[in-house]
């Protein structure tokens, strides 16, 4: 557990696990003495939110306190933006290409070749599917939920969308994408001839086991935190609607 | 995600906010939207699935047509009866004035019938039947294939496909397929080379 006054090199290296976490909040390494708070004001990330965040990933049995209700939903689907990006353009493309690697330099079959590649090739696009139903369709459509609940007036069209519509069906149809990549880690481990490169067949298992690990942060963030408080601002709006 | 979701649709202010407080008292129920009139609710009801209804009687007198475009819907719902005297066909009511008790026991006796077959549940274990479709598909066989096979209709081919993705959080045949063969129900070899459409 870190907390706001600890050096902030210190919470780092103490939990190398929150490395991937920077480039989210567009912070850099090189710390020098500064604590988490200072840290945090250097490059305007909101320190309760940063810590509610770095928290939340240490330990999945966290908690968030009261603390993250205070955060605008802006901010946290701005986080969540971020790391679709890191996703999209690191993560995944990282993960893939080690797997290609080892596919190439391995004695597997054709056919188990090619299990593995459509397989990985199929949950790409399911990923960015997912992602993209997200950021076009979810995303927005809270951002201007926040937008009408703070007027006086909900726009009309807006408000006939809320009859029909609310963020638990979107719940419900949330899919966890980290499942498929347990499957894989276990194929490797269990069902395909062993790989003659050790050392790259436990990077790839490692990134594997990594991305899972983040995938169900971010699934949980998403799932306890924003869709709750989303469905809690849609209450209030109807009811404001019901009840001019 | 395991809850069961619940749309309520009944007109009187009342009626509608004692069915809410009584179903927020049983665990893993989601009141998903409320309704006070029948045009709303059918409006939403051309959108969405719905898992379950609660639904007062005039409101259900005037949409029939939502049980038609929901095949299933009719047997997860509940209907409020005001009067003992009712020429509705439906499985499932509640009488406006039954104890507590009998209407939890009721709500929850549904619930029990029918979330096995809704999807809502990531790591339900899968059916016998299930895994035989699983194994089919692995083998790169079609719906209509796995029909015939099976002595099935293509359509609960289908129902079965669905509810496995779902119970899975897996759409790909490919990813099937991977699932398949970490848990034992197809090896390698019996795979088809090409595990995809």
């Amino acid at each position: 557990m870190i907390s706001r006054d600890m050096l902030m090199c210190v919470a780092v290296f103490e939990n190398m696990q929150l490395l991937p976490l920077f480039p989210r909040f567009k912070m850099e390494l090189g710390f020098g003495e500064k604590s988490v708070e200072e840290v945090c004001k250097t490059h305007g990330v909101n320190t309760d939110f940063f810590l509610e965040i770095a928290n939340s990933y240490l330990d999945e049995a966290y908690i968030p306190g009261e603390g993250l209700s205070l955060f605008s939903l802006g901010t946290v689907i701005s986080y969540l933006k971020e790391t679709h990006t890191y996703y999209v353009e690191t993560a995944l493309p990282m993960v893939e290409e080690k797997i290609y690697l080892l596919l190439d330099q391995s004695s597997l079959s054709d056919k188990e070749v090619n299990l593995v590649t459509v397989f990985f090739n199929d949950y790409k696009l399911e990923f960015l599917t997912h992602i993209l139903e997200e950021e076009q369709h979810i995303l927005p459509y809270i951002l201007e939920l926040e937008k009408q609940s703070a007027l006086k007036k909900p726009d009309s069209e807006f408000a006939q969308k809320l009859q029909s519509y609310s963020i638990r069906e979107f719940e419900q149809g949330h899919d966890r994408l980290e499942t498929s990549l347990e499957h894989l880690s276990r194929l490797i481990i269990k069902n395909l001839p062993p790989f003659e490169d050790f050392q790259l067949c436990q990077q790839v298992l490692g990134d594997l086991s990594d991305l899972v690990k983040d995938l169900t942060d971010h699934a949980n963030m998403e799932d306890k935190i924003l869709i709750p408080r989303v469905a809690e601002l849609e209450k209030q709006l109807i009811s404001r609607i019901d009840t001019p | 995600m395991r809850f069961s979701g619940f749309i309520l649709a009944i007109d009187s202010y009342l009626v509608r906010k004692g069915t809410v407080s009584l179903l927020s008292r049983i665990p893993d129920i989601r009141i998903i939207r409320e309704f006070s009139a029948a045009d709303s609710f059918r409006q939403y009801a051309t959108r969405q699935d719905i898992d379950f209804l609660v639904i007062s009687q005039s409101i259900f007198d005037q949409s029939s047509a939502v049980f038609v475009s929901h095949p299933g819907l009719l047997e997860r719902t509940i209907l409020l009866k005001e009067d003992s005297v009712s020429h509705l066909e439906i499985h499932n009511s509640i009488h406006l004035w039954e104890e507590k008790e009998v209407i939890t026991a009721k709500i929850k006796r549904l619930i029990e019938l029918h979330s096995s077959s809704l999807s809502t549940s990531g790591s339900s274990e899968l059916t016998q039947r299930e895994k035989t479709i699983v194994r089919l598909v692995s083998m790169g066989l079609t719906n209509r294939q796995i029909a015939e096979e099976l002595f099935l209709s293509t359509h609960t081919v289908t129902t079965h496909r669905k509810n496995i993705s779902s119970k899975l959080g897996i759409k790909s045949v490919s990813g099937i397929t991977v699932y398949a063969i970490v848990n034992n129900i197809i090896t390698i070899e019996e795979v088809t080379s090409k595990p995809s459409e």
